[in-house]
């Protein structure tokens, strides 16, 4: 009983919008989602960086530089988190302060990264310090007591400001904190703006505020763009687990299903309104349930042109300049950032966020070591901003101003956190069993793809899914 | 084995027990250390409700893991697939590669060589770097399966090789067998030159006709090798693992799923080891039977 | 070997062979695709080799996938550790030796797979054919419960013992080593087997000789067992080469960091992360497949004879 209280204030806190949490505290109610505006979200970019905190990392140089121990850090590829230069360079930074502490870095990709930890935990060489979401930190190895509670580090003057929804998805239900955040963004769509106007598509959307006009029209422009000859639009990948808060948001958003009740405590799929909106995706032509992709292969298409549409969009994605120039695919296509479509008009975006979780290894120097390093990295003055925009998303900390300011890519910053920021939902990825759940997703997606029955189908997924979060709770 | 020897002391026989297990000692030491002790604790863990993570302690649960395999349509689903990937890929493959090496074994050397490389290269360029080339083959949007296909009108559209149901076992077959005729194809090869030509120009000069060469005069002496390689292939096949986890993870709906796979996905995507090893304990049963009639076969041979 | 014995019915043969040699020469197109779609891909650009209509042949050759390859991430020519080591060297830690200047990992990543695969090799041959031999040669108690074991257990899968067999090498301080890999490749006993049946082609008449010349048991072995066997020792270490050096998935669970991965696995994860990247992948595939092929094609002769002997007594 006390947990589900726990979980429900919780939720209730984490309903709240990150942009209208920059002014106040977490008593606003989910409805206040979509009534965030765009002085919300200018009000914390002009905030100053408090003093405090500066005052405070002097204070753990002076305690901490004779520290010395020898860490291991996996990251996930988040942003440049995931290639060595950056890495390296953010590393000796910190080195420079802590010369006494050693980071050994291993890079970990999507599609193996889980099982690559899940062995090596057993291997009993799990990392001292991973890079991830909530998802994995906390509702996975969080909750199977693997990780070191960050309460300390959280309830420093240092974290005051970070936004509550954030604290809250970093918080288990039993009040532990298992990562300590780095950066976040809200996950969205893309079109490809040139295909969509040779279609006369264009007519179906808000070019200005990235939104499509109704569910309707999101379906009827996928019809269009079929008819126009582009007869592959969107693939709802669903090979494994990469990517999925694509596929997830656009099931959900279609006519405001949920994935999860907004206290928790149960997954809800198999509702009325998801089943619809599958049964839709799975009749409209153009789109195809796709069970040889994930979501890099998606978006890998959707670069090369191949695909009109991808589900598996963020700011950083929008930034990518590996092929061509950000914002165009590799033929030069213009690339549309989009919200999701709703039949509301009231979109609730997948939230993503990053930070440090340390694995607890038994050993109290290399931990203290650790949470040294997560304070240098998140909390430092110049160096947390630096590790923000190497991961190419959005601060966590209301204080830390806009760090995109004069930097490539200001401008599609700035039109994320107008157009998108505001519109992060609930933060559901923390609901136990989450790990179960996840692959249960994509395994449902593949059975609906070769034509199963989808309310069967939906409500096998719910039957996994609660198994498993009531096994994670007992 | 061996034949029955005159009785022997007891001194003897004490001092033959001991220099046989000094010549076993090396290799027991790593048949005992990893593949017989870790067994026993996998029969072990098997009865318990096992996971990951560390406040949670086993509990034992009985027979209940075994109970429920046979109640998992996954698991029956995995075991059937792991049934067709071996009955269609071990005779498969002997018969291709018994027919290439027919084919080219009397070739002139150049030709003999350049045939029997390639047909070795898959082995040589390595499972993995082969499978990442064979998965942008079989690519639904720009593989070039569908390219030459559409383009030389051989299917009417597009197939996702890989995402279909209907198809992804087959692909996976497919290219197992590329990946396996390479040393087949080299023992027959050498066993057919082997056979002695005399037999085989006496039988000719009789009137006897190319099948019936085959099978009276060829076939008998090849027939060790055939055992080999029945041995090696069926071993190759269990053992297929990589091909899935990068190609389909088992999908699309478990239609790719062997018991391997299977075992690795409970373990890595379910964290739950009771389950995984209750399902390898039923495996190694499986093939333990196979592998003694398959013995039984050879013997009589 | 290619003494021509045909005598009859010319013309209905070579039709036939006509046959077989355009078959052939399809499939042979087959089976080197994959490794001409490596080699060609790893020097185009990044256009062409994404491209969604192949483009057959670099229209410009290009080292920069090979170079972004080698900037990746660094690592010592050559490290071992010690197996077992962590138990006598006093500091807990296993002792690590490291020689050699900072490569790329791609350039370690093959010295690790070519020492797995000969070290699983050398060890396997030496052990089975010494179980080998005193299985099919001496009596001894509790022996038909070991052949029995080992016949029940050679085609038994690895997966089988996933989660046990980590644990171990964790409790050994073997995971994430090499040893972790080789190790078990050394245990499985097909090796054992297949050794016994070379030995028993050995006449017990030479061996009882050999004692009454008065040879020890280590030299009747040495002198007169190792020369018999030596056609189903060249066999099993072409084996035990090619199945290390193909096995993805003990690598897979065994290694962790970048510097101890193998070649495969360092693909696997080239492709893992980099789903844009295709060339940079083709460069790592190319990178593992052209030193193996050159060594091979240079060694052919005794590679394809050491396979065969396995034929010639199975």
């Amino acid at each position: 009983m006390k947990k589900k209280l726990v979980a429900l204030g919780m939720a209730s806190v984490m309903a709240a919008s990150l942009a209208a949490c920059g002014s106040s505290s977490g008593s606003s109610t989910a409805a206040s989602t979509s009534a965030a505006d765009d002085t919300a979200a200018q009000e914390q970019t002009a905030a100053p960086a408090a003093d405090t905190q500066a005052a405070e990392t002097t204070e753990s140089t002076a305690e901490g530089s004779n520290l010395s121990a020898s860490l291991t850090l996996w990251t996930y590829p988040v942003g440049s988190w995931g290639d060595s230069a950056t890495v390296d360079s953010l590393i000796s930074d910190f080195n420079a302060k802590y010369p006494g502490i050693s980071v050994t870095v291993e890079y970990l990709d999507y599609t193996n990264g889980d099982d690559q930890v899940n062995t090596a935990i057993e291997g009993g060489q799990a990392p001292d310090l991973v890079l991830e979401g909530p998802e994995r930190l906390v509702a996975n190895w969080g909750a199977k007591g693997l990780m070191v509670d960050l309460s300390d580090l959280m309830s420093e003057d240092s974290a005051s400001d970070l936004y509550d929804s954030i604290r809250s998805a970093c918080t288990a239900s039993d009040g532990k904190v298992y990562e300590y955040p780095l950066c976040m963004v809200a996950h969205c769509m893309a079109i490809n703006r040139n295909m969509f106007e040779k279609a006369d598509a264009l007519q179906y959307l808000d070019e200005e505020t990235h939104t499509w006009n109704s569910t309707e029209d999101f379906l009827k422009a996928v019809q269009a763009v079929y008819d126009s000859g582009q007869t592959d639009v969107a693939a709802v990948y669903c090979a494994g687990q990469g990517g999925d808060q694509g596929t997830r948001a656009l099931v959900n958003n279609m006519y405001g299903g949920t994935f999860t009740n907004a206290d928790h405590t149960a997954y809800t799929v198999s509702s009325d309104e998801n089943n619809k909106a599958l049964a839709d995706l799975y009749a409209q032509d153009g789109i195809n349930f796709d069970a040889s992709l994930v979501g890099g292969d998606e978006i890998n298409l959707f670069r090369q042109g191949v695909l009109a549409m991808s589900l598996c969009w963020n700011a950083s994605q929008q930034n990518n300049t590996d092929n061509n120039d950000a914002g165009l695919t590799n033929d030069g296509d213009t690339i549309l950032p989009m919200s999701f479509p709703t039949s509301s008009g009231d979109a609730k975006l997948c939230g993503g966020i990053w930070g440090f979780g340390i694995f607890d290894n038994g050993d109290e120097n290399k931990i203290a070591a650790a949470k040294t390093f997560i304070d240098f990295m998140c909390n430092d003055e110049t160096e947390a901003s630096k590790a923000v925009l190497a991961a190419g998303f959005f601060p966590v900390h209301q204080n830390m101003g806009n760090v995109y300011v004069g930097t490539d890519t200001a401008d599609t910053m700035q039109m994320f956190t107008d157009y998108f920021m505001p519109k992060m939902g609930d933060y559901y990825q923390v609901t136990p069993g989450w790990a179960e759940a996840r692959t249960a997703w994509w395994n449902m997606l593949q059975s609906i793809g070769t034509g199963s029955d989808i309310p069967t189908e939906t409500a096998n997924f719910d039957t996994t899914a609660n198994a498993a979060l009531a096994a994670a709770t007992s | 084995m061996q034949t029955a020897q005159p009785q022997r002391s007891k001194v003897l026989v004490r001092r033959e027990t001991r220099s046989a297990y000094l010549f076993l000692l090396p290799s027991l030491f790593f048949f005992i250390g990893f593949v017989v002790v870790p067994m026993i604790l996998c029969v072990a863990t098997s009865f318990f409700d096992s996971t990951m993570g560390k406040d949670t302690a086993d509990t034992f649960i009985g027979f209940a893991n075994y109970v429920e395999l046979w109640k998992d349509p996954i698991f029956l689903r995995a075991l059937r697939n792991t049934f067709v990937i071996v009955v269609v890929s071990v005779p498969v493959t002997c018969v291709f590669s018994l027919w290439v090496s027919s084919a080219i074994y009397q070739m002139p050397g150049k030709l003999l060589s350049f045939f029997r490389i390639v047909f070795y290269l898959p082995v040589i360029t390595g499972s993995v770097a082969v499978t990442v080339v064979w998965k942008w083959m079989f690519n639904n949007y720009y593989g070039i399966f569908n390219y030459v296909g559409t383009g030389l009108g051989l299917i009417q559209q597009r197939i996702n090789w890989l995402g279909d149901e209907k198809y992804a076992l087959g692909c996976i077959i497919l290219i197992l067998l590329t990946t396996s005729v390479g040393q087949p194809i080299v023992l027959y090869v050498s066993a057919l030159g082997n056979v002695d030509a005399s037999l085989i120009e006496a039988a000719q000069v009789d009137g006897a006709t190319d099948l019936q060469v085959f099978w009276k005069i060829k076939w008998p002496n090849i027939m060790p090798t055939t055992l080999y390689i029945l041995v090696i292939t069926t071993i190759n096949s269990f053992q297929c693992f990589a091909l899935i986890q990068l190609l389909t993870s088992g999908g699309p709906n478990h239609s790719t799923d062997t018991v391997m796979y299977y075992i690795y996905y409970t373990t890595f995507k379910l964290y739950r080891y009771g389950y995984a090893n209750a399902m390898g304990v039923m495996l190694a049963i499986f093939i333990a039977i196979l592998s003694a009639v398959q013995f039984r076969f050879a013997r009589e041979r | 070997m290619e003494k021509d014995n045909k005598r009859h019915d010319v013309h209905h043969m070579s039709a036939y062979r006509v046959v077989c040699l355009v078959v052939l020469l399809i499939l042979a197109f087959l089976f080197l695709f994959p490794l001409y779609w490596i080699v060609t891909g790893a020097f185009k650009t990044a256009k062409e080799v994404n491209s969604v209509t192949p483009v057959w042949w670099p229209t410009q050759w290009t080292l920069t996938n090979f170079q972004k390859l080698f900037s990746r991430q660094q690592a010592p020519l050559w490290e071992i550790h010690l197996p077992f080591s962590s138990s006598f060297s006093g500091t807990g830690n296993a002792i690590v030796i490291t020689a050699g200047p900072e490569v790329p990992a791609a350039i370690r990543w093959m010295v690790n797979t070519v020492f797995m695969a000969v070290a699983a090799m050398v060890l396997t041959c030496a052990t089975a054919t010494m179980a080998g031999y005193a299985l099919a040669k001496k009596r001894f108690r509790g022996q038909a419960l070991l052949f029995s074991l080992i016949v029940a257990a050679m085609a038994l899968p690895k997966q089988v013992i996933l989660i046990p067999l980590i644990r171990q090498m964790s409790a050994m301080k073997l995971y994430n080593t090499i040893w972790a890999v080789i190790f078990p490749t050394v245990g499985w006993p097909f090796g054992v087997f297949l050794m016994k049946q070379f030995s028993e082609s050995v006449p017990t008449e030479m061996l009882e000789a050999a004692r009454i010349d008065g040879a020890g048991e280590w030299k009747t072995f040495t002198d007169v067992v190792i020369p018999m066997v030596k056609p189903g020792i060249g066999a099993l270490a072409i084996f035990t080469f090619i199945s290390s050096w193909n096995d993805y998935f003990m690598q897979l669970i065994m290694l962790s960091s970048t510097s101890n991965l193998t070649i495969s696995l360092g693909i696997a994860k080239l492709q893992a992360e980099n789903a844009t990247d295709f060339g940079l992948i083709m460069a790592g595939a190319a990178l593992a497949a052209v030193p193996i092929l050159t060594v091979f094609l240079i060694f052919q002769k005794y590679f394809t004879q050491g396979i065969a002997m396995g034929a010639v007594k199975g």
